[in-house]
């Protein structure tokens, strides 16, 4: 057990280093200095050197890596360079929009995930699986801004039941922010959806070809009966793996869905910086969000382990 | 049932790829309209009107122009991606497998830390500092879809080391990397075939997001998500502008899925025809 969480938690530790090793080299070397960066086109080399001096960008490239990785670590996420405004206070009204659409689009993944592979699965061992197989094939490779235009076209437009795009925050009406969430998170779900009933399809069908369900179905259990009382309790841990996955499609796909029901969350601070090409300010919003994927998976991972009893044996 | 099946994913997903093949070298040829055309006398017509048969947008620029132009550099750019990504894929998986047990490991693991982070992000990043282009585009995408290429390589690759035939060339004396490109690829080559073709819908898909939220192509050039990207900041999502590009994507992206499957049931009869 201490062996399995100290190579996981090494292996945490090992991604965070790689991935903003990565991002920060991208950020200083890949498009000259970054303070020539910030000023644009029509810098003079004089004003790229005071900038470089002001932001301590002189110093040796290990010496700004730590003090980056000391400020991310105390939460410390710096300011806008064009409009001077703390990220912290942006983060405050951004954030709730991001999770709120997270949690929504993963709910509507597992309602949709869930039932749809059991159903497959269960087809597949009557021979047709394929109606359900060409379903969730057509969900995975659904873009987001396909399913969200012809969800917002028929509910929002035709039907007019639910707000196509914008936000309202939770505290001035749960109500309304619940009807602004509809649309993005099926939306977002859906994919989610698809890919998890996959998994759940492929989980199911190993653990019924397992020797103690065929013992079970030899003593006249029913295929559902097996499905049911063993197939689930078994298939579910593998599925809980899968979540981990999911976390890095949410996140892209959270980006697009926000930007397509225009919702104020972080993909809008994200975008908004990368067209004022405000590279700290990527910087650190990407870091955060990676921090997020890795912290999911490392929960997952351990989660996982303490789920499976036959791990630890 | 099932015979009929393959054929049917491989007649429906090649045709489907054939016809946007066709679409991409008429645009080279010709077009409707010149899709950079700006004509203010024709803005925002709809369906079929003074001849624009998918109608205009909102400076009269003509649709299915850009459609047919988009369809050259999505096409072209999804191949190289997926072209880049196979190869770079199957260069890990053998080097992984191919020095030492100990290189393996870090490999993989480098490639599991890869893989755990959105691409999309790391793209925005690149985008920031070297501004969008195609170039950078493709190469994001192919460094983040090689680690799984390499996965499904590394796992093929492995049972072959262990045939017979492997086993008496290294006997005979080849050196493991020439066992690797003269025995294990001539082997693996439809694995990486199918690869592709999966990769070209995912890089299709991921370029057009990308152009979407402008850190991709734009204008003089054109994607099918350059002009995801113009409806959407102009007339919004839920109309004739957003919906046909969109429309397009979905059915490029089904049908090289739908040829990649079928291909895989060719090459692989064990396999039971699902992806799993």
């Amino acid at each position: 057990m201490i062996v399995f969480l100290t190579r996981r938690f090494a292996f945490f530790i090992l991604s965070v280093l790689a991935t903003s090793g990565l991002i920060f080299l991208l950020v200083r070397l890949l498009g000259g200095s970054p303070a020539s960066v910030l000023l644009g086109e029509f810098s003079t080399p004089e004003d790229v050197l005071a900038l470089e001096k002001q932001l301590g960008l002189h110093r040796p490239l290990v010496v700004q890596y730590g003090e980056w990785m000391s400020e991310i670590a105390r939460g410390d996420f710096g300011t806008s360079f064009y409009s001077g405004i703390e990220l912290e206070a942006l983060l405050k009204s951004a954030l709730p929009v991001s999770v709120s659409l997270s949690v929504g689009a993963l709910l509507v993944g597992l309602l949709i995930g869930i039932p749809f592979g059991i159903a497959s699965a269960l087809r597949s061992f009557e021979g047709k699986g394929a109606s359900v197989d060409f379903i969730s094939q057509i969900g995975i490779a659904l873009p987001i801004f396909w399913s969200g235009a012809v969800l917002s076209l028929i509910f929002g437009v035709r039907l007019g039941w639910f707000p196509t795009g914008g936000w309202v925050p939770w505290s001035d009406d749960p109500a309304a922010t619940l009807r602004h969430l509809v649309l993005p998170s099926v939306t977002l779900g859906i994919g989610i959806g698809s890919v998890l009933s996959r998994f759940i399809r492929t989980a199911i069908v190993e653990v019924m070809r397992q020797d103690f369900v065929r013992t079970g179905r030899a003593f006249g259990m029913s295929v559902q009966e097996s499905l049911f009382v063993v197939g689930l309790r078994n298939a579910a841990l593998p599925v809980v793996t899968v979540l981990g996955n999911l976390v890095s499609h949410l996140v892209g796909g959270t980006v697009l869905t926000e930007t397509l029901f225009s919702m104020p969350g972080l993909s809008r601070m994200i975008l908004g910086a990368v067209v004022g090409r405000d590279i700290f300010v990527v910087q650190n919003l990407v870091m955060l969000l990676i921090l997020y994927v890795l912290v999911v998976n490392l929960i997952v991972d351990v989660s996982y382990y303490l789920l499976d009893k036959r791990l630890r044996v | 049932m099932k015979t009929r099946n393959l054929t049917l994913n491989i007649w429906t997903g090649g045709s489907i790829t054939t016809f946007f093949i066709l679409c991409s070298a008429t645009s080279l040829l010709w077009t409707p309209f010149d899709p950079n055309y700006v004509d203010t006398t024709k803005i925002s017509l709809g369906f079929g009107e003074s001849g624009h048969l998918l109608g205009t947008d909102v400076v009269g620029r003509d649709l299915l122009s850009g459609l047919l132009t988009g369809a050259r550099m999505s096409v072209f750019l999804g191949c190289v991606t997926a072209a880049i990504s196979v190869v770079l894929g199957t260069l890990f998986a053998f080097i992984a497998v191919g020095i030492s047990p100990w290189v393996d490991e870090v490999v993989m693991r480098l490639l599991d830390v890869l893989m755990a982070v959105p691409g999309v992000i790391i793209a925005l990043v690149v985008a920031t500092v070297s501004g969008p282009s195609a170039m950078s585009t493709v190469i994001v995408l192919s460094v983040f879809f090689a680690p799984v290429i390499a996965r499904v390589v590394r796992s093929a690759t492995l049972p072959i080391l262990n045939e017979d035939f492997v086993q008496s060339a290294r006997i005979y004396g080849r050196g493991t990397f020439f066992v690797l490109f003269r025995h294990v690829l001539p082997n693996i080559f439809s694995i990486l075939v199918v690869q592709f073709s999966l990769y070209t819908a995912n890089a299709v898909l991921a370029e057009s997001g990308l152009s979407y939220l402008g850190v991709g192509i734009s204008r003089p050039q054109i994607s099918w998500g350059t002009l995801l990207k113009e409806a959407q900041e102009t007339v919004g999502p839920t109309t004739g502008l957003m919906l046909w590009p969109a429309t397009v994507i979905l059915v490029f992206v089904l049908g090289m899925n739908l040829l990649g499957d079928g291909l895989r049931d060719v090459f692989d009869p064990r396999s039971t025809g699902k992806r799993s």
